[in-house]
């Protein structure tokens, strides 16, 4: 298991080293020069070369791609071109509500869809199946922005029973809750969709099996032949869809993001990129990144705690 | 996306008692589109960081709503002398920063020394006129002493980047300053700033010298947070639920909305002084020609714009600044260019630029496709392609090009392009014309190349002119030869508006740079 984790860290080094190399790159393409950007549009072009020798960007990209490396293994990340504050301040500002609203996402998201799937693949054929997979292919189909829109029509304005302006605070205190409550729901909407539909195919696949006519056999309840003998099995490609599903998430975080005004990750990477704020673009590129390998991760290690099989 | 059941929702919030998000009964959130890159008064331009500053700082003087009437704040008092070249400010005893300091003649002194130092880089530095130096014979005395006369004076020391700023704070802060905090003398102090997501301001305790065009000299609420929003639609909803209680950025389409609902109060004032408009730079192949600029200020209708795409909430425009501006000259109101299409053809065609294959019109080998760079966003989007429509008609093929606000500033001091659009803020006639047509201004922000000695001597004149009449008199000359040189295409004057709570006082809307709460003392809850 260690030598597992061990094993996937080690691999994770060279998709970081792509990722920096990628976002390095990116914004080398990207039109708009950082000297400009700093020094505003009215400075002379001796004061942009000045600024441009500072930054080193006079240097053969090889050179700046290789201070850039340097810098970051040294834990700096530069400053905001904008603001002038340390990427990793701004960064570390909007992790938290961004991990925040992932978690207040998957928290209700995934038991409800696994809870979904697999009363449809039990009550196969039934209206609650057809519902449910209705349901499902709605949420897939629907595009989050407009998941946001309706849920602020019904529940902000309709009813104004939650805000969706910003944060309200941490999550345990009553305004962070309730400003919590509408971006978390729109997300999870999003996400219940494929994890009901893999669910409810995977438990159909797992309930045919001889294990589980063993158990039934054996006779134990339907109940306990469920849950215990069928949805355990049934749970690990379900796993491996959450874990690729998290990019999307991110996408959809993005968006959501805005729409709710959420101060997270998302928000400052579609500001900093529209902005030419490039360390902070940079910064936010390298977040994502990193929380998709940790996710990834994440997944490996219930895979094994799920299969016993991949223990070995 | 329907509106009708927000108001049917309204009446069952209204139903039931309060909304269940109130606010505290003393602070206040405003919401708006975009946020400053900082705010230190003499190196920022954006309105963003001008709405944040009337509230954190002061200036010597203010001004009316009317735009016209300058009014005292730091000074009490002030005279010219008979040549215009030297203002003696009285300050008012007692003032003092946020952190208590007390502030004297010597921070004003520091601050307009800072603001026209070479190393500052200030892009507003010119506003300042031709200084020869600012002196505090004694701490509550300032002479302003100039090289040469600048009518425009007091207005330009009313604006945001006159702000007086403490010199100890600035060097404590260094390339801070601005950014992590800002110690001011206005009715509200910096408390947090977070970029792009909330910026926190908190009451001035002990402030007693605001300009007397509000009912109090200090501030009526205790916290004022302006937050960002970047949806358009949630930021009206906002308002409508009463998570903002005042905002000047909600979108036209919802205007009719927000007049109806009971909670809401819309102010406006057609006195906002904010213009947009296509600028032609007068020396590209496709728009040298006058004919071609004539023509294309004919083919576009602004009214049709303003309209279909503004729901008639804005006042289309035929002359570069509003014609209640300070130094119109009415003289010209009967020659400015109209909507019509048919005269666009018979002069393009009288010219000599002829039809080919595509519908698009050539003459001597040079094809009609300027190239406008705008910038990206919904506003400019829209209404480059309904002027590129209407171009179309008459057989000009216009090409856009969008850039996000921070990469179009570099864009457009460039001579890549044929046409730009632009909107602006300003006080006075003379304020618009000394910006953008001075041949020391080309190419940026005098993008039209637009390279003129007379008007040059006629803007010195205006700007330096001791009396109301000469001044105006120089600025008409200036408004006369610009517009019969077709050298912009105006589009729309944009009014101020503002939506707030029927729980708060209802405000006067001020027009200052586009900063509608200016001070942020009108804003009071109801008792």
């Amino acid at each position: 298991m260690i030598g597992q984790i061990a094993n996937r860290l080690l691999l994770s080094i060279p998709v970081l080293f792509g990722v920096l190399l990628l976002g390095f790159m990116l914004l080398q393409l990207v039109p708009g020069d950082p000297a400009v950007v700093l020094a505003g549009p009215a400075a002379p072009p001796e004061v942009l070369d000045a600024i441009r020798k500072d930054m080193g960007l006079d240097q053969p990209v090889l050179v700046q791609f290789w201070h850039y490396l340097s810098r970051v293994a040294g834990g700096d990340m530069g400053r905001s071109l904008i603001s002038n504050k340390t990427v990793l301040s701004e960064l570390g500002g909007a992790i938290v509500p961004t991990v925040e609203l992932m978690v207040g996402c998957l928290f209700w998201s995934i038991p409800l869809g696994i809870g979904m799937g697999t009363l449809a693949a039990v009550k196969r054929g039934s209206i609650i199946d057809r519902l449910v997979m209705a349901l499902s292919v709605g949420g897939v189909s629907l595009p989050i922005f407009f998941i946001c829109l309706l849920a602020i029509q019904f529940f902000g304005v309709y009813w104004p029973i939650f805000p969706f302006i910003g944060r309200g605070g941490p999550f345990w205190t009553y305004d962070g809750f309730m400003h919590l409550v509408l971006p978390a729901v729109s997300l999870g909407l999003i996400f219940i969709g494929p994890v009901a539909r893999m669910t409810r195919s995977s438990v159909l696949e797992v309930l045919k099996l001889d294990h589980v006519r063993t158990a039934r056999a054996k006779g134990l309840s339907e109940r306990s032949v469920i849950l215990r003998h069928g949805l355990r099995n049934a749970l690990i490609p379900v796993v491996t869809l959450v874990g690729l599903q998290a990019g999307y998430l991110l996408g959809g975080a993005i968006v959501t993001e805005t729409i709710f005004s959420w101060p997270g990750i998302g928000r400052l990477a579609v500001g900093a990129i529209l902005s030419s704020d490039f360390p902070v673009a940079q910064g936010t590129i390298l977040v994502l990144a990193l929380s998709f390998i940790v996710i990834n991760l994440i997944v490996d290690v219930l895979y094994a705690l799920l299969d016993p099989r991949v223990q070995g | 996306m329907s509106f009708s059941p927000i108001r049917l929702g309204f009446a069952a919030a209204l139903a039931l008692g309060a909304p269940a998000i109130a606010a505290a009964q003393s602070s206040v959130t405003i919401v708006r589109e975009v946020d400053s890159n900082n705010y230190d008064p003499q190196k920022s331009t954006a309105r963003a960081a001008s709405e944040v500053l009337f509230m954190m700082g002061d200036t010597l003087v203010g001004l009316d709503p009317d735009m016209k009437t300058v009014v005292p704040m730091l000074a009490e008092s002030w005279d010219m002398s008979d040549d215009g070249l030297t203002y003696t400010f009285h300050l008012k005893d007692g003032v003092s920063f946020c952190d208590g300091k007390k502030m004297t003649a010597e921070d004003v002194v520091y601050t307009f020394d800072r603001w026209l130092d070479p190393a500052t880089k200030s892009p507003v530095a010119w506003r300042a006129g031709e200084v020869e130096s600012v002196t505090a014979p004694d701490p509550l005395t300032v002479v302003y002493q100039l090289k040469a006369p600048h009518s425009e004076l007091l207005y330009q020391l009313t604006q945001s980047f006159a702000t007086i700023i403490d010199k100890a704070n600035v060097e404590a802060l260094g390339p801070d300053f601005g950014v992590t905090g800002f110690n001011g003398t206005g009715p509200f102090c910096w408390k947090e700033w977070t970029p792009r997501n909330t910026m926190t301001l908190t009451k001035h305790e002990g402030y007693t010298w605001g300009p007397p065009i509000y009912d109090t000299p200090d501030a009526q609420v205790d916290e004022i947070t302006w937050q960002i929003v970047p949806e358009e639609n949630t930021r009206t909803v906002a308002v409508l639920t009463g998570q903002s209680e005042i905002t000047q950025y909600v979108p036209y389409i919802a205007m009719s909305q927000l007049r109806a609902a009971p909670n809401v109060n819309v102010e406006q004032s057609d006195a906002a002084f904010w213009t947009y408009f296509i600028g032609f730079k007068v020396d590209k192949p496709t728009v040298a020609d006058p004919v071609v600029r004539e023509a294309i200020n004919l083919a576009v209708n602004q009214a049709a714009i303003a309209e279909d795409l503004y729901f008639g909430e804005v006042q289309p425009a035929y002359s570069y600044v509003s014609e209640g501006a300070l130094d119109w000259n009415h003289a010209i109101d009967d020659e400015l260019p109209k909507y019509d299409p048919e005269k666009a053809i018979a002069i393009l065609e009288a010219d000599g630029w002829k039809l080919n294959s595509d519908g698009v019109r050539e003459k001597d080998g040079v094809t009609l496709q300027p190239l406008a760079y705008v910038f990206a966003g919904s506003t400019w989007s829209k209404l480059a392609e309904a002027v590129q429509a209407d171009l179309l008609k008459v057989g000009i093929d216009m090409q856009i090009q969008s850039f996000d606000a921070t990469i179009a500033w570099g864009k457009l001091a460039t001579q890549e392009f044929d046409m730009f659009g632009m909107s602006f803020p300003y006080v006075s006639s003379g304020d618009a014309l000394n910006l953008y047509f001075r041949s020391t201004n080309i190419p940026s922000p005098n993008r039209m190349n637009w390279n003129d000695s007379e008007t040059d001597t006629l803007l010195r004149a205006g700007l330096t002119a001791t009396d109301d009449a000469d001044r105006a008199e120089a600025y008409g000359e200036v408004l006369k030869k610009v517009h019969e040189a077709y050298v912009w295409l105006p589009l729309y004057h944009e009014p101020m508006t503002i939506a707030s709570s029927t729980k708060l006082k209802p405000v006067v809307p001020h027009n200052l740079y586009g900063c509608g709460l200016y001070k942020g003392i009108g804003i009071a809850y109801a008792d």
